[in-house]
């Protein structure tokens, strides 16, 4: 019996119940400064405020959520991050122009396959040969840039208007849905809700928890490892190809310089919503709560008249200190097995 | 085939294939101009290079040295006019080892991991450089050091201090017990603190090296280009990362030689220079790169997963075992 599977009809298992609490009490920690923050702004800022404003913002980490809720999968796992999230971007985004001739649905589609290719690329070499996920994921990402600007000539590929596919795809980060509501906040919400989903209540989720805390243990139990970590990275190609395809929309072309700082913005994400790069612990509400957290000081920044370069020192300093003051607590607690 | 796989031959190997291939096909390769160029673009990376390979040595990573070395060209040529060639250099490797010190400190005192703490050092210190730089570029006019380092000579004071530089570090890896202890810090971190080693201070000294050696590695990069911009480093992080596992360093640490690492630098450096002059564009090169250092990787993979069966027992595993109980 695989561990996680229930017993029909049954309760869902006691033992996780524990680690349930634990990991809702470090989001709710994220939520507390997803809250301070929103007051601060209130307080800095008259513009903060605002029904366009808080739109705004909520629209700018719309993509970095996305991106995030995939990338958190290969956290959990134990394996750090994903480093070519950026060039996944690119790629889905600059297939799904390219594939136009197939008509609206199948270019998108295809954009999606191209990205989640690279997924089980880099899900078949860290999960069955066990290469470092970091340096693995780093040739990926600068080999695919480079086969990018190779087979475009570096040029930027624009999708044509005067088809139905373009004028869908180019309309599709705007794109709203019945009652005024953006397709991207749905989107948005859409990966958040399954990412929880899939990580809370169903057994590949606990397989996947299980793998982040102790491959060993985990091995033993029966678990094919190697496959639980492959599907990690399709999860997160997958989401990035999302991402990709919605942010080359926006982008009203492709190039493959797009998506470049999401692999950095992601994991910042994903760490300060709870989940320790060691793997194992947090859940992707808290993940939602770390985008919230990033997008609401960018935008408190900005208000406040700091440059873009300034605040990207501020994210660096931010990311150190989150992950220590999360060792520091977990050392205390004595849970640190990371 | 025993070549092919060992880690100590593969490169002098690869060299060597890759040179003949060249000479072969490719106009101008063998000239002595040509010659100078691949050795003066070599030289640039080389002390990153080595920097990097003490710290994977040790078992941790610096990903921040490429913006570190893009500050340290920064500060070279912004102090320049203030402080003099000797003195804005001076500045620029101290700041880089004291970024070193930071990353240093905050992975030994705090326990962070590695990844993160240079993933967000190497953010805030491009940051640093965007605002120091104010985005734009900066030009020398000045012109001395750049020609000292650089006359038209196979065997400029750039190139020797680089290999000097190289050798010292080989020399003090290889035959030193300072070097000795790095090797089984990274190999084994429990064996060496029980054998009476300063874990904590070897890693921090493995990190001010690292920062240092950028920094200077940006002011021979400065020097070279006459100028600096924010975006110099980017190219750097790849080459140096692939010459140093393509040399033979082990990713989990514990492994490594600055020799082959600086032949592995040459030989990338020389492959891009010869696909320049067989009319490839810096894309076709960067894909190149790309696929050598995959193909190294999943070598290296595949023999280290071929061994674990033969040993019969998934060592992995077992490792996790014995660092669980610590």
């Amino acid at each position: 019996m695989t561990v996680g599977a229930e017993v029909p009809g049954a309760a869902p298992s006691l033992r996780f119940t524990r680690n349930r609490w634990r990991d809702g009490l470090a989001a709710s920690g994220v939520f507390a400064a997803v809250a301070a923050l929103f007051l601060l702004g209130m307080l800095l800022s008259p513009g903060f405020a605002t029904t366009t404003n808080q739109l705004n913002t909520l629209r700018a980490v719309a993509l970095l959520g996305i991106v995030a809720s995939g990338l958190a999968f290969v956290t959990f796992s134990g394996h750090y991050a994903d480093l070519s999230v950026p060039s996944i971007m690119a790629f889905a985004g600059t297939i799904a122009i390219s594939a136009q001739p197939l008509g609206p649905v199948l270019s998108l589609v295809a954009g999606l396959v191209a990205g989640t290719m690279l997924g089980v690329l880099n899900g078949v070499v860290i999960g069955y040969l066990r290469v470092n996920p970091i340096i693995w994921t780093l040739v990926t990402a600068s080999t695919l840039d480079g086969v990018m600007r190779w087979i475009y000539s570096g040029n930027q590929i624009y999708p044509d208007a005067t088809t139905a596919a373009g004028r869908i795809f180019l309309g599709l980060y705007d794109q709203q849905l019945v009652g005024g509501i953006p397709l991207l906040l749905v989107v948005f919400a859409a990966a958040v809700l399954l990412g929880h989903l899939l990580l809370t209540r169903t057994s590949y989720g606990a397989q996947v928890r299980l793998v982040g805390s102790s491959p060993e243990v985990a091995r033993f139990s029966g678990i094919d490892v190697p496959r639980v970590v492959l599907i990690t990275f399709m999860i997160s190609a997958l989401a990035a190809s999302i991402g990709g395809l919605l942010l080359t929309s926006l982008n009203k072309a492709g190039a493959p310089y797009l998506g470049k700082g999401y692999d950095f913005a992601a994991v910042t994400a994903v760490v300060i919503g709870g989940v320790t790069l060691a793997g194992g612990r947090g859940t992707i509400i808290g993940v939602l709560g770390g985008v919230l957290v990033i997008g609401l000081l960018s935008n408190i920044m900005s208000l406040i008249g700091i440059g873009t370069f300034a605040q990207v020192v501020v994210q660096g300093a931010v990311f150190i200190a989150v992950v220590g003051l999360q060792q520091w607590s977990l050392r205390r607690a004595g849970q640190d097995d990371a | 085939m025993r070549v092919l796989t060992s880690r100590r031959w593969r490169i002098w190997l690869l060299y060597a294939v890759v040179a003949s291939i060249l000479i072969a096909l490719a106009p101008n390769f063998a000239t002595r101009l040509n010659q100078i160029a691949i050795l003066k673009a070599t030289s640039t990376h080389l002390p990153s290079m080595i920097g990097f390979s003490l710290v994977l040595i040790v078992g941790q990573l610096d990903l921040s040295f490429a913006a570190v070395l893009t500050l340290g060209a920064m500060l070279c040529i912004g102090l320049q006019p203030a402080l003099g060639w000797a003195g804005s250099t001076a500045c620029a490797i101290a700041i880089g080892a004291s970024i070193g010190l930071a990353n240093g400190v905050l992975v030994v005192k705090a326990r962070i991991s590695s990844f993160i703490v240079t993933l967000g050092t190497m953010t805030m210190v491009q940051g640093v450089v965007n605002l120091y730089s104010k985005g734009g570029t900066l030009s020398l006019n000045d012109f001395t050091m750049a020609d000292w380092l650089d006359p038209m000579s196979l065997l400029a004071p750039r190139v020797m201090i680089c290999v000097a530089l190289v050798l010292v570090a080989e020399v003090v890896l290889q035959r030193t017990p300072l070097g000795r202890g790095l090797f089984l810090l990274g190999g084994n971190s429990r064996a060496a603190w029980f054998s009476g080693l300063n874990v904590d201070l070897t890693v921090i000294l493995a990190f001010v090296l690292s920062g240092a050696l950028s920094a200077a590695g940006g002011v021979l990069f400065a020097m070279s280009l006459s100028s600096a911009n924010p975006a110099m480093g980017t190219g750097s992080l790849m080459l140096v990362i692939a010459s140093v596992i393509i040399g033979g360093a082990s990713m989990n640490g514990g492994r490594g030689s600055i020799v082959q690492g600086a032949v592995a630098v040459l030989v990338l450096v020389t492959l891009t220079n010869g696909m320049s002059a067989m009319g490839a564009g810096f894309e076709v090169q960067l894909v190149a790169s790309g696929v050598v250092l995959a193909a190294t990787v999943l070598l290296d993979a595949a023999v280290e997963r071929r061994r674990d069966r033969r040993r019969g027992a998934r060592a992995y595993l077992l490792r996790e075992l014995e660092s669980a109980g610590a």
